[in-house]
């Protein structure tokens, strides 16, 4: 799972968990701390983010 | 003062106590590590007398691009891709302050190019550090293994 959110300046950012954090924690727990304050996000699974970054700065929140 | 556990060449454990709150490992009589009122561990191990070991209190080695994704690491809660090149790390457990000390290295691909530079960027924070992976001045890259730690 990843958690994606929109960033100040229109585009995506991609939280990668820690495996082991995710041990003892929940990705909504997860976002609750790592996604900036008012961000717009979403728990995505991996498959939804890109692995081609060949254009990855005009990625953008839709 | 101290209490006192010491491993004697003749006697074998030999135990000392009193009531300073301080703990000594001892060999032979020799101190060997310490852990002090202040709960400060201190060993020796080869230095010469015993020295407060400075911790590495977080650290993570990560694939940079392709797959974003974390390959092993300690007290981190998650990286963020910000963009090329572009990496946050976020800490498990706060650091006491931002005055904490980082290191940060990362390659470019698996045969070649090693010694890409990962730094920190922006402003340190108790809860999560900024890095650019690049080439001295250049344009940011993404590396294909990063790894940061940091030192409090």
């Amino acid at each position: 799972m990843r958690i994606i959110y929109e960033t100040s300046d229109g585009g995506v950012a991609v939280i990668v968990p820690a495996p082991e954090y995710l041990l003892t924690h929940t990705m909504e727990e997860l976002a609750a701390k790592d996604v900036p304050a008012g961000a717009n996000y979403e728990i995505v699974e991996d498959s939804v983010v890109p692995s081609d970054r060949a254009f990855r700065g005009a990625w953008t929140w839709a | 003062m101290a209490t006192i556990i010491n491993a004697d060449t003749s006697d074998g454990l030999k135990l000392t106590s009193d009531t300073s709150g301080q703990i000594d490992f001892q060999s032979a009589g020799s101190t060997k590590a310490t852990i002090d009122t202040s709960g400060n561990l201190k060993f020796d191990s080869g230095y010469g007398s015993v020295g407060t070991a400075y911790g590495c209190r977080a650290w993570v080695n990560f694939n940079g691009t392709g797959t974003v994704a974390i390959r092993d690491s300690g007290n981190v809660s998650s990286i963020t891709d910000r963009g090329v090149g572009q990496y946050t790390v976020n800490f498990a457990t706060n650091m006491p302050d931002a005055d904490y000390a980082v290191h940060g290295s990362g390659k470019l691909a698996d045969a070649t190019n090693y010694g890409r530079q990962l730094y920190p960027t922006g402003t340190f924070t108790t809860s999560s550090c900024q890095f650019t992976a690049a080439i001295s001045t250049a344009s940011p890259v993404d590396l294909l293994h990063c790894c940061a730690i940091f030192t409090r």
